[in-house]
Protein backbone atom coordinates (compact mmCIF):
# COMPACT_ATOMS: atom_id res chain seq x y z
CA UNK A 1 0.00 0.00 0.00
CA UNK A 2 1.06 3.51 -0.65
CA UNK A 3 -0.07 6.58 1.02
CA UNK A 4 -0.18 10.03 1.22
CA UNK A 5 -1.72 13.30 3.59
CA UNK A 6 -2.23 16.95 2.72
CA UNK A 7 -0.17 18.91 5.16
CA UNK A 8 -0.86 22.50 3.54
CA UNK A 9 -3.71 22.86 1.80
CA UNK A 10 -2.52 26.13 -0.25
CA UNK A 11 -5.81 27.68 -1.20
CA UNK A 12 -8.72 26.07 -2.40
CA UNK A 13 -7.82 22.61 -3.12
CA UNK A 14 -9.95 20.38 -4.54
CA UNK A 15 -10.24 16.99 -6.92
CA UNK A 16 -11.13 18.00 -10.90
CA UNK A 17 -11.23 16.24 -13.84
CA UNK A 18 -12.95 16.62 -17.08
CA UNK A 19 -16.26 17.51 -16.10
CA UNK A 20 -19.78 15.91 -14.78
CA UNK A 21 -21.98 15.60 -17.63
CA UNK A 22 -25.64 14.48 -18.79
CA UNK A 23 -27.38 16.05 -15.68
CA UNK A 24 -27.52 19.85 -16.05
CA UNK A 25 -31.47 19.47 -16.07
CA UNK A 26 -31.63 18.07 -12.89
CA UNK A 27 -29.72 21.49 -11.46
CA UNK A 28 -26.14 19.85 -11.63
CA UNK A 29 -23.66 21.78 -13.00
CA UNK A 30 -20.68 20.35 -14.92
CA UNK A 31 -17.79 21.52 -12.61
CA UNK A 32 -14.61 19.73 -13.75
CA UNK A 33 -11.07 21.95 -13.95
CA UNK A 34 -10.95 25.52 -14.34
CA UNK A 35 -7.91 24.92 -16.98
CA UNK A 36 -8.61 21.94 -18.91
CA UNK A 37 -5.37 22.59 -20.75
CA UNK A 38 -3.07 21.51 -18.08
CA UNK A 39 -4.68 18.35 -17.42
CA UNK A 40 -4.41 17.47 -20.89
CA UNK A 41 -0.80 18.07 -21.35
CA UNK A 42 0.02 16.43 -17.60
CA UNK A 43 -2.08 13.39 -18.72
CA UNK A 44 1.03 13.31 -21.53
CA UNK A 45 3.51 13.03 -17.95
CA UNK A 46 0.94 10.43 -16.05
CA UNK A 47 -1.01 8.45 -18.38
CA UNK A 48 -2.61 6.73 -15.56
CA UNK A 49 -4.04 9.33 -14.00
CA UNK A 50 -7.37 7.87 -13.66
CA UNK A 51 -8.91 11.82 -13.82
CA UNK A 52 -8.28 12.62 -10.23
CA UNK A 53 -6.38 15.44 -10.68
CA UNK A 54 -6.10 17.96 -7.60
CA UNK A 55 -6.53 21.71 -8.33
CA UNK A 56 -5.64 24.62 -6.61
CA UNK A 57 -5.71 28.26 -6.46
CA UNK A 58 -3.05 31.16 -5.99
CA UNK A 59 -1.17 29.35 -3.47
CA UNK A 60 -0.35 25.62 -3.84
CA UNK A 61 -0.92 22.46 -1.40
CA UNK A 62 1.97 20.37 0.61
CA UNK A 63 1.63 16.59 0.52
CA UNK A 64 3.63 13.93 2.49
CA UNK A 65 4.45 10.21 1.54
CA UNK A 66 3.01 8.48 4.53
CA UNK A 67 4.02 4.76 3.00
CA UNK A 68 5.26 3.11 0.06
CA UNK A 69 6.28 5.69 -2.83
CA UNK A 70 3.93 7.70 -5.24
CA UNK A 71 4.77 9.23 -9.02
CA UNK A 72 2.56 12.72 -9.61
CA UNK A 73 3.33 15.47 -11.95
CA UNK A 74 2.63 19.41 -11.24
CA UNK A 75 0.87 21.89 -13.95
CA UNK A 76 1.14 25.22 -13.61
CA UNK A 77 3.26 28.11 -13.35
CA UNK A 78 4.64 27.36 -9.64
CA UNK A 79 8.13 26.73 -8.28
CA UNK A 80 8.10 23.26 -6.63
CA UNK A 81 10.38 21.60 -3.94
CA UNK A 82 10.62 18.12 -2.46
CA UNK A 83 11.68 18.03 0.97
CA UNK A 84 13.47 14.88 1.37
CA UNK A 85 14.03 12.39 4.70
CA UNK A 86 17.35 13.77 5.31
CA UNK A 87 15.93 17.73 4.67
CA UNK A 88 17.92 18.35 1.54
CA UNK A 89 16.02 20.47 -0.69
CA UNK A 90 15.38 19.22 -3.96
CA UNK A 91 13.89 22.16 -6.84
CA UNK A 92 11.29 20.44 -9.58
CA UNK A 93 9.70 21.80 -12.88
CA UNK A 94 6.25 21.23 -13.65
CA UNK A 95 5.39 18.55 -16.29
CA UNK A 96 7.76 16.26 -14.87
CA UNK A 97 7.59 13.23 -13.11
CA UNK A 98 8.77 13.32 -9.38
CA UNK A 99 9.14 10.35 -7.66
CA UNK A 100 8.48 10.13 -3.74
CA UNK A 101 9.40 8.39 -1.33
CA UNK A 102 8.22 7.36 2.50
CA UNK A 103 8.75 10.79 4.18
CA UNK A 104 9.24 12.97 1.62
CA UNK A 105 7.29 15.75 1.25
CA UNK A 106 6.16 17.44 -1.67
CA UNK A 107 5.63 21.57 -1.52
CA UNK A 108 4.13 23.84 -4.09
CA UNK A 109 4.19 27.94 -3.88
CA UNK A 110 2.46 30.84 -5.49
CA UNK A 111 1.02 30.32 -9.01
CA UNK A 112 3.16 32.70 -10.76
CA UNK A 113 1.27 35.45 -13.39
CA UNK A 114 -1.81 32.68 -13.11
CA UNK A 115 -4.48 31.09 -10.90
CA UNK A 116 -4.65 27.49 -11.41
CA UNK A 117 -2.45 24.70 -10.89
CA UNK A 118 -2.56 20.57 -10.61
CA UNK A 119 -1.32 17.92 -9.75
CA UNK A 120 -1.60 14.31 -11.69
CA UNK A 121 -0.56 10.97 -9.42
CA UNK A 122 -0.21 8.17 -10.97
CA UNK A 123 -3.06 5.61 -10.45
CA UNK A 124 -4.85 8.67 -9.21
CA UNK A 125 -6.41 9.00 -5.51
CA UNK A 126 -7.96 5.62 -4.89
CA UNK A 127 -11.71 7.53 -5.20
CA UNK A 128 -15.14 6.26 -6.36
CA UNK A 129 -16.63 8.58 -9.10
CA UNK A 130 -19.80 10.65 -7.61
CA UNK A 131 -22.29 10.91 -10.50
CA UNK A 132 -19.74 9.81 -12.99
CA UNK A 133 -17.19 12.37 -12.41
CA UNK A 134 -14.44 12.76 -9.76
CA UNK A 135 -14.85 16.53 -9.82
CA UNK A 136 -15.87 18.37 -6.64
CA UNK A 137 -18.73 21.24 -7.14
CA UNK A 138 -18.01 23.10 -3.62
CA UNK A 139 -21.28 24.60 -3.28
CA UNK A 140 -23.50 21.57 -4.29
CA UNK A 141 -21.50 19.60 -2.00
CA UNK A 142 -21.28 17.05 -4.77
CA UNK A 143 -17.81 15.07 -5.60
CA UNK A 144 -15.86 12.30 -4.80
CA UNK A 145 -14.67 14.39 -1.70
CA UNK A 146 -17.31 17.19 -1.68
CA UNK A 147 -15.70 19.87 -0.10
CA UNK A 148 -12.11 21.38 -0.29
CA UNK A 149 -9.49 19.09 1.14
CA UNK A 150 -8.19 19.52 4.57
CA UNK A 151 -4.97 18.84 6.51
CA UNK A 152 -4.71 15.60 7.07
CA UNK A 153 -7.06 14.06 4.26
CA UNK A 154 -5.15 10.90 3.16
CA UNK A 155 -5.42 9.24 -0.02
CA UNK A 156 -4.08 5.01 0.18
CA UNK A 157 -2.81 3.74 -3.97
CA UNK A 158 -2.81 0.39 -4.12
CA UNK A 159 -1.04 0.15 -7.54
CA UNK A 160 2.53 0.51 -7.09
CA UNK A 161 4.40 3.34 -9.35
CA UNK A 162 5.17 1.59 -12.78
CA UNK A 163 8.50 3.13 -13.44
CA UNK A 164 11.16 5.45 -11.91
CA UNK A 165 12.16 6.65 -15.26
CA UNK A 166 11.78 10.47 -15.22
CA UNK A 167 8.99 11.44 -17.49
CA UNK A 168 8.00 15.30 -19.13
CA UNK A 169 6.18 17.07 -21.60
CA UNK A 170 6.82 20.68 -22.94
CA UNK A 171 4.35 22.10 -20.73
CA UNK A 172 2.34 25.37 -21.61
CA UNK A 173 3.85 28.61 -22.16
CA UNK A 174 2.26 31.17 -20.14
CA UNK A 175 0.47 33.40 -23.08
CA UNK A 176 -1.12 35.21 -21.46
CA UNK A 177 -4.15 35.51 -23.88
CA UNK A 178 -6.14 39.08 -22.88
CA UNK A 179 -8.10 39.47 -26.32
CA UNK A 180 -10.78 37.53 -26.39
CA UNK A 181 -13.40 36.48 -29.37
CA UNK A 182 -16.72 36.25 -28.26
CA UNK A 183 -19.47 35.07 -29.97
CA UNK A 184 -23.07 36.53 -29.80
CA UNK A 185 -25.08 35.93 -26.51
CA UNK A 186 -28.60 34.37 -26.76
CA UNK A 187 -30.13 37.79 -25.97
CA UNK A 188 -27.66 40.28 -27.75
CA UNK A 189 -30.80 41.72 -29.02
CA UNK A 190 -30.97 43.27 -25.17
CA UNK A 191 -28.55 45.47 -25.86
CA UNK A 192 -28.26 48.81 -28.21
CA UNK A 193 -25.64 49.10 -30.89
CA UNK A 194 -23.88 51.49 -28.88
CA UNK A 195 -23.68 49.20 -25.78
CA UNK A 196 -22.50 46.80 -27.67
CA UNK A 197 -20.06 49.03 -29.18
CA UNK A 198 -19.00 49.62 -25.48
CA UNK A 199 -18.64 45.88 -25.10
CA UNK A 200 -15.97 45.59 -27.76
CA UNK A 201 -14.59 48.93 -27.56
CA UNK A 202 -13.73 49.24 -23.65
CA UNK A 203 -11.36 47.22 -21.64
CA UNK A 204 -12.61 45.57 -18.29
CA UNK A 205 -10.91 44.33 -15.91
CA UNK A 206 -11.19 41.04 -14.06
CA UNK A 207 -12.33 42.13 -10.26
CA UNK A 208 -11.00 39.95 -7.14
CA UNK A 209 -14.42 38.77 -6.48
CA UNK A 210 -14.08 35.72 -8.84
CA UNK A 211 -13.89 32.30 -8.12
CA UNK A 212 -14.91 29.02 -9.75
CA UNK A 213 -18.29 30.12 -10.49
CA UNK A 214 -17.70 33.02 -12.75
CA UNK A 215 -15.35 36.01 -12.99
CA UNK A 216 -16.83 39.35 -12.39
CA UNK A 217 -15.28 42.53 -14.84
CA UNK A 218 -15.11 45.66 -14.08
CA UNK A 219 -15.62 48.33 -16.50
CA UNK A 220 -18.29 50.31 -18.07
CA UNK A 221 -22.00 49.40 -17.70
CA UNK A 222 -23.50 47.42 -20.11
CA UNK A 223 -27.17 48.33 -19.92
CA UNK A 224 -30.07 46.59 -21.47
CA UNK A 225 -32.62 49.00 -23.14
CA UNK A 226 -35.30 46.20 -23.05
CA UNK A 227 -34.57 44.44 -19.64
CA UNK A 228 -32.33 42.50 -17.19
CA UNK A 229 -34.77 39.83 -15.90
CA UNK A 230 -35.77 37.27 -18.86
CA UNK A 231 -37.32 33.95 -17.96
CA UNK A 232 -34.71 31.57 -16.69
CA UNK A 233 -33.17 29.04 -19.36
CA UNK A 234 -30.34 26.85 -19.15
CA UNK A 235 -26.68 28.74 -19.64
CA UNK A 236 -23.28 27.16 -20.53
CA UNK A 237 -19.47 27.98 -19.09
CA UNK A 238 -17.77 30.81 -20.64
CA UNK A 239 -21.40 33.17 -21.24
CA UNK A 240 -21.22 36.78 -20.40
CA UNK A 241 -24.24 37.41 -18.54
CA UNK A 242 -25.33 41.10 -17.68
CA UNK A 243 -27.06 41.59 -14.32
CA UNK A 244 -29.06 44.88 -13.35
CA UNK A 245 -26.56 47.06 -12.26
CA UNK A 246 -24.45 46.45 -15.61
CA UNK A 247 -21.61 44.48 -14.94
CA UNK A 248 -21.12 41.73 -17.04
CA UNK A 249 -19.97 38.17 -15.04
CA UNK A 250 -18.12 35.56 -17.22
CA UNK A 251 -19.66 31.95 -16.10
CA UNK A 252 -17.32 29.61 -15.08
CA UNK A 253 -17.42 25.63 -14.42
CA UNK A 254 -19.30 25.53 -11.26
CA UNK A 255 -21.97 27.16 -13.28
CA UNK A 256 -25.52 27.68 -11.92
CA UNK A 257 -27.75 25.38 -14.20
CA UNK A 258 -30.11 28.36 -15.37
CA UNK A 259 -29.85 31.81 -14.77
CA UNK A 260 -32.65 34.77 -15.66
CA UNK A 261 -30.36 37.40 -16.56
CA UNK A 262 -29.39 38.24 -20.31
CA UNK A 263 -26.36 36.64 -22.18
CA UNK A 264 -24.35 39.44 -24.54
CA UNK A 265 -21.92 37.44 -25.86
CA UNK A 266 -20.38 33.45 -24.84
CA UNK A 267 -16.68 32.89 -24.94
CA UNK A 268 -14.94 29.70 -27.50
CA UNK A 269 -15.10 26.83 -25.49
CA UNK A 270 -11.16 26.80 -25.56
CA UNK A 271 -10.68 30.97 -24.14
CA UNK A 272 -12.77 29.72 -21.13
CA UNK A 273 -9.37 27.48 -19.88
CA UNK A 274 -7.48 30.19 -21.09
CA UNK A 275 -9.39 33.39 -19.08
CA UNK A 276 -9.72 30.89 -16.05
CA UNK A 277 -5.87 31.53 -15.67
CA UNK A 278 -5.81 35.58 -15.65
CA UNK A 279 -5.35 36.97 -11.99
CA UNK A 280 -7.32 39.49 -10.79
CA UNK A 281 -6.46 43.25 -12.22
CA UNK A 282 -6.13 41.75 -15.33
CA UNK A 283 -7.20 44.16 -18.21
CA UNK A 284 -8.95 42.22 -20.97
CA UNK A 285 -10.76 43.38 -24.41
CA UNK A 286 -13.17 41.48 -26.37
CA UNK A 287 -14.08 41.34 -30.04
CA UNK A 288 -17.22 40.16 -31.71
CA UNK A 289 -17.25 37.19 -34.37
CA UNK A 290 -20.24 36.98 -36.39
CA UNK A 291 -22.39 33.61 -35.39
CA UNK A 292 -21.80 31.54 -38.57
CA UNK A 293 -20.16 28.64 -37.16
CA UNK B 1 -46.67 22.98 -31.79
CA UNK B 2 -44.53 25.78 -30.02
CA UNK B 3 -41.26 25.09 -31.65
CA UNK B 4 -40.15 28.06 -33.72
CA UNK B 5 -36.03 27.37 -34.67
CA UNK B 6 -32.90 26.32 -33.76
CA UNK B 7 -30.46 29.04 -33.01
CA UNK B 8 -26.81 29.09 -32.22
CA UNK B 9 -25.37 29.45 -28.89
CA UNK B 10 -21.61 29.77 -29.42
CA UNK B 11 -19.38 27.68 -30.90
CA UNK B 12 -20.40 24.69 -28.71
CA UNK B 13 -24.25 25.14 -27.86
CA UNK B 14 -27.89 25.12 -29.26
CA UNK B 15 -30.76 26.17 -28.53
CA UNK B 16 -34.10 24.68 -29.43
CA UNK B 17 -36.29 27.95 -29.19
CA UNK B 18 -40.31 27.80 -28.39
CA UNK B 19 -41.00 31.00 -28.63
CA UNK B 20 -40.96 33.92 -25.59
CA UNK B 21 -44.22 32.59 -23.95
CA UNK B 22 -44.54 30.56 -20.71
CA UNK B 23 -47.35 27.72 -20.57
CA UNK B 24 -48.07 24.34 -19.49
CA UNK B 25 -48.50 23.22 -22.91
CA UNK B 26 -45.36 24.62 -23.69
CA UNK B 27 -43.47 23.07 -21.39
CA UNK B 28 -45.08 19.94 -22.31
CA UNK B 29 -43.95 20.54 -25.57
CA UNK B 30 -40.13 20.54 -24.97
CA UNK B 31 -40.54 17.40 -22.19
CA UNK B 32 -41.70 15.32 -25.24
CA UNK B 33 -39.14 16.83 -27.10
CA UNK B 34 -36.51 15.45 -24.67
CA UNK B 35 -37.97 12.41 -25.06
CA UNK B 36 -37.61 12.33 -28.56
CA UNK B 37 -33.94 14.08 -29.02
CA UNK B 38 -32.88 10.81 -26.42
CA UNK B 39 -33.97 8.51 -30.15
CA UNK B 40 -31.78 11.21 -31.98
CA UNK B 41 -28.42 9.48 -30.08
CA UNK B 42 -26.50 13.39 -30.44
CA UNK B 43 -23.35 13.80 -29.11
CA UNK B 44 -24.79 16.19 -26.29
CA UNK B 45 -23.10 16.67 -23.14
CA UNK B 46 -26.17 18.26 -21.84
CA UNK B 47 -29.76 18.99 -22.77
CA UNK B 48 -31.22 21.81 -20.45
CA UNK B 49 -34.70 22.55 -20.48
CA UNK B 50 -36.68 25.67 -19.44
CA UNK B 51 -39.98 27.51 -19.55
CA UNK B 52 -39.57 27.80 -23.39
CA UNK B 53 -35.87 26.69 -24.74
CA UNK B 54 -33.83 23.78 -25.11
CA UNK B 55 -30.14 24.27 -24.59
CA UNK B 56 -27.87 22.05 -25.85
CA UNK B 57 -24.02 21.53 -24.63
CA UNK B 58 -21.43 20.33 -27.25
CA UNK B 59 -17.83 18.94 -26.33
CA UNK B 60 -16.66 20.64 -29.67
CA UNK B 61 -18.06 22.64 -32.57
CA UNK B 62 -17.40 19.59 -34.95
CA UNK B 63 -20.03 17.35 -32.50
CA UNK B 64 -22.23 20.23 -32.87
CA UNK B 65 -21.88 20.75 -36.62
CA UNK B 66 -22.83 17.11 -36.96
CA UNK B 67 -26.51 17.77 -34.84
CA UNK B 68 -27.75 20.80 -36.27
CA UNK B 69 -28.45 19.20 -39.70
CA UNK B 70 -30.45 15.76 -37.94
CA UNK B 71 -31.67 18.56 -35.52
CA UNK B 72 -33.62 20.72 -38.46
CA UNK B 73 -34.77 17.79 -40.41
CA UNK B 74 -35.96 15.94 -37.60
CA UNK B 75 -37.50 19.11 -36.12
CA UNK B 76 -39.95 19.57 -38.71
CA UNK B 77 -41.00 15.86 -38.86
CA UNK B 78 -41.84 15.95 -35.06
CA UNK B 79 -45.24 16.03 -33.61
CA UNK B 80 -45.54 16.53 -29.69
CA UNK B 81 -48.53 14.83 -29.21
CA UNK B 82 -46.81 11.69 -30.47
CA UNK B 83 -45.32 11.04 -27.38
CA UNK B 84 -46.69 10.98 -23.92
CA UNK B 85 -43.84 11.52 -20.83
CA UNK B 86 -44.29 8.58 -18.21
CA UNK B 87 -44.57 11.34 -15.54
CA UNK B 88 -45.13 10.98 -12.22
CA UNK B 89 -47.88 12.68 -10.03
CA UNK B 90 -46.98 13.05 -6.48
CA UNK B 91 -48.85 13.96 -3.47
CA UNK B 92 -46.36 15.24 -0.83
CA UNK B 93 -47.47 15.71 3.23
CA UNK B 94 -46.33 19.47 4.16
CA UNK B 95 -46.45 21.20 7.05
CA UNK B 96 -47.38 24.95 7.50
CA UNK B 97 -46.85 25.24 11.27
CA UNK B 98 -45.29 28.29 12.10
CA UNK B 99 -41.66 26.97 12.93
CA UNK B 100 -41.14 25.92 9.07
CA UNK B 101 -43.04 28.72 7.87
CA UNK B 102 -40.78 31.24 8.05
CA UNK B 103 -42.72 33.76 5.99
CA UNK B 104 -46.08 33.06 6.69
CA UNK B 105 -47.43 36.21 8.22
CA UNK B 106 -45.32 38.20 5.54
CA UNK B 107 -47.10 36.38 3.02
CA UNK B 108 -50.71 37.02 5.00
CA UNK B 109 -50.02 40.76 5.53
CA UNK B 110 -49.25 41.19 1.90
CA UNK B 111 -52.70 39.58 0.51
CA UNK B 112 -54.79 40.08 3.77
CA UNK B 113 -55.71 36.32 3.99
CA UNK B 114 -56.16 34.10 6.79
CA UNK B 115 -53.34 31.34 7.36
CA UNK B 116 -56.43 28.77 6.81
CA UNK B 117 -56.92 30.68 3.37
CA UNK B 118 -53.20 30.75 2.26
CA UNK B 119 -53.01 26.80 3.15
CA UNK B 120 -56.08 25.97 1.31
CA UNK B 121 -54.78 27.89 -1.70
CA UNK B 122 -51.66 26.29 -1.43
CA UNK B 123 -52.97 22.78 -1.32
CA UNK B 124 -55.98 22.90 -3.55
CA UNK B 125 -54.01 22.64 -6.75
CA UNK B 126 -51.88 20.30 -8.26
CA UNK B 127 -48.70 21.72 -9.70
CA UNK B 128 -46.54 21.16 -12.87
CA UNK B 129 -42.80 21.04 -12.93
CA UNK B 130 -41.49 23.05 -15.43
CA UNK B 131 -37.95 22.06 -14.87
CA UNK B 132 -35.62 21.70 -12.09
CA UNK B 133 -32.77 24.44 -11.76
CA UNK B 134 -30.85 26.83 -9.52
CA UNK B 135 -29.56 23.98 -7.29
CA UNK B 136 -29.52 20.46 -7.65
CA UNK B 137 -33.37 18.83 -7.46
CA UNK B 138 -34.67 22.14 -7.04
CA UNK B 139 -38.28 22.38 -8.94
CA UNK B 140 -40.20 24.71 -10.37
CA UNK B 141 -43.69 24.49 -9.86
CA UNK B 142 -46.39 26.30 -11.22
CA UNK B 143 -49.20 28.13 -11.26
CA UNK B 144 -49.69 29.15 -7.90
CA UNK B 145 -52.86 30.48 -7.03
CA UNK B 146 -53.08 34.40 -8.24
CA UNK B 147 -54.27 35.04 -5.35
CA UNK B 148 -50.62 34.05 -3.76
CA UNK B 149 -48.49 35.71 -6.18
CA UNK B 150 -45.54 36.77 -3.71
CA UNK B 151 -42.26 38.92 -4.73
CA UNK B 152 -39.48 37.71 -3.52
CA UNK B 153 -37.86 38.44 -0.27
CA UNK B 154 -36.18 42.13 -1.03
CA UNK B 155 -32.69 40.41 0.71
CA UNK B 156 -32.51 37.09 0.07
CA UNK B 157 -32.29 34.70 3.24
CA UNK B 158 -28.86 33.53 4.13
CA UNK B 159 -30.22 30.37 5.43
CA UNK B 160 -33.48 28.28 4.23
CA UNK B 161 -33.85 24.99 5.80
CA UNK B 162 -33.18 22.14 3.74
CA UNK B 163 -37.05 20.80 2.79
CA UNK B 164 -38.29 24.25 2.98
CA UNK B 165 -41.45 24.78 0.99
CA UNK B 166 -41.69 28.31 -0.56
CA UNK B 167 -43.90 30.20 -2.90
CA UNK B 168 -42.55 33.48 -5.17
CA UNK B 169 -44.58 34.96 -8.54
CA UNK B 170 -46.22 32.41 -10.48
CA UNK B 171 -43.98 29.62 -8.48
CA UNK B 172 -44.15 27.04 -5.64
CA UNK B 173 -40.82 25.39 -4.73
CA UNK B 174 -38.72 22.99 -2.31
CA UNK B 175 -35.45 23.67 -1.40
CA UNK B 176 -33.25 19.98 -1.63
CA UNK B 177 -30.63 21.55 0.64
CA UNK B 178 -29.80 24.49 3.17
CA UNK B 179 -29.19 27.29 0.87
CA UNK B 180 -29.35 31.08 0.74
CA UNK B 181 -32.39 31.97 -1.32
CA UNK B 182 -35.34 34.82 -1.54
CA UNK B 183 -38.59 32.76 -1.77
CA UNK B 184 -41.48 33.25 0.77
CA UNK B 185 -41.13 30.05 3.24
CA UNK B 186 -44.47 29.03 3.88
CA UNK B 187 -43.91 25.04 5.24
CA UNK B 188 -42.04 22.31 5.46
CA UNK B 189 -41.58 18.26 3.59
CA UNK B 190 -40.68 15.64 6.00
CA UNK B 191 -37.93 14.35 3.47
CA UNK B 192 -34.90 14.88 1.26
CA UNK B 193 -36.17 15.11 -2.50
CA UNK B 194 -33.00 14.73 -3.44
CA UNK B 195 -30.34 11.46 -3.29
CA UNK B 196 -27.04 10.92 -4.54
CA UNK B 197 -27.88 6.73 -3.69
CA UNK B 198 -30.71 6.46 -5.91
CA UNK B 199 -30.12 6.33 -9.61
CA UNK B 200 -33.31 8.93 -10.19
CA UNK B 201 -30.97 11.69 -8.07
CA UNK B 202 -33.64 14.04 -8.15
CA UNK B 203 -37.55 13.35 -6.71
CA UNK B 204 -39.27 15.48 -8.68
CA UNK B 205 -38.21 15.46 -13.14
CA UNK B 206 -39.52 17.73 -15.72
CA UNK B 207 -42.78 17.12 -16.72
CA UNK B 208 -44.10 15.62 -13.05
CA UNK B 209 -47.13 16.77 -11.35
CA UNK B 210 -46.93 17.61 -7.73
CA UNK B 211 -49.75 18.17 -5.54
CA UNK B 212 -49.05 19.13 -1.50
CA UNK B 213 -51.24 17.90 1.53
CA UNK B 214 -51.10 19.76 4.65
CA UNK B 215 -50.09 17.59 7.74
CA UNK B 216 -50.43 18.41 11.70
CA UNK B 217 -47.14 18.33 13.10
CA UNK B 218 -47.46 15.11 15.12
CA UNK B 219 -47.86 12.89 11.60
CA UNK B 220 -44.81 15.31 9.86
CA UNK B 221 -43.03 14.06 12.54
CA UNK B 222 -43.64 10.32 12.41
CA UNK B 223 -43.16 10.20 8.82
CA UNK B 224 -39.83 12.25 9.47
CA UNK B 225 -38.59 10.17 11.90
CA UNK B 226 -39.04 6.80 9.29
CA UNK B 227 -36.06 8.62 7.11
CA UNK B 228 -37.84 6.93 4.28
CA UNK B 229 -35.20 6.29 1.29
CA UNK B 230 -36.21 7.29 -2.35
CA UNK B 231 -38.07 4.22 -3.32
CA UNK B 232 -39.98 4.02 -0.49
CA UNK B 233 -40.90 7.93 -0.68
CA UNK B 234 -42.09 6.76 -4.67
CA UNK B 235 -43.89 3.91 -3.39
CA UNK B 236 -45.76 5.95 -0.55
CA UNK B 237 -46.66 9.42 -2.12
CA UNK B 238 -46.32 9.10 -6.41
CA UNK B 239 -48.27 7.26 -8.58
Amino acid sequence: MNSFSITRTGTYLTIQDFGRFHLQHLGISSSGAMDQRVLKELAKVISDHQNQFLEFAYVGPSLKVQEGAIKVSVGGFCKIFVQKRNNTQIEHQPYTSINLFEGDELTIHNTISSVYGYIAIENGLGLKPCLQSYSTDTKAQIGSINRPLQIGDTFQIKKDVSSWEVQSSEGLQNLNQTHFKVYPGPQISYFSDEVIKTFISQPFKISSQSDRMGLRLEGPSLLSHLSHDILSEGILPGSIQVPSNGKPIVLMRDIPCTGGYPKIAILSGEDISKIAQLPPGTVINFDLESQSI
Amino acid sequence: MYFKEINHYGDRGLIIDFGIESSKDISQEINATIIYLKDLKLPALNTIPSYNKIVLHFKNTEDKQKSIQTLEIMMKDFRPLDIKRPYKRWNIPTCYEPQYALDLERVQKFHDLSIQEIVNLHTKKIYYNYYIGFMPGFPYLGEISSKLITPRLSSPRVRIPARSVGIAKEHTCIYPKVSPGGWNIIAQVPFDIFSLDHSRTSLFLPGDEVEFSKVTQSEFEKIQNKNFLFDEIIKEFSQ
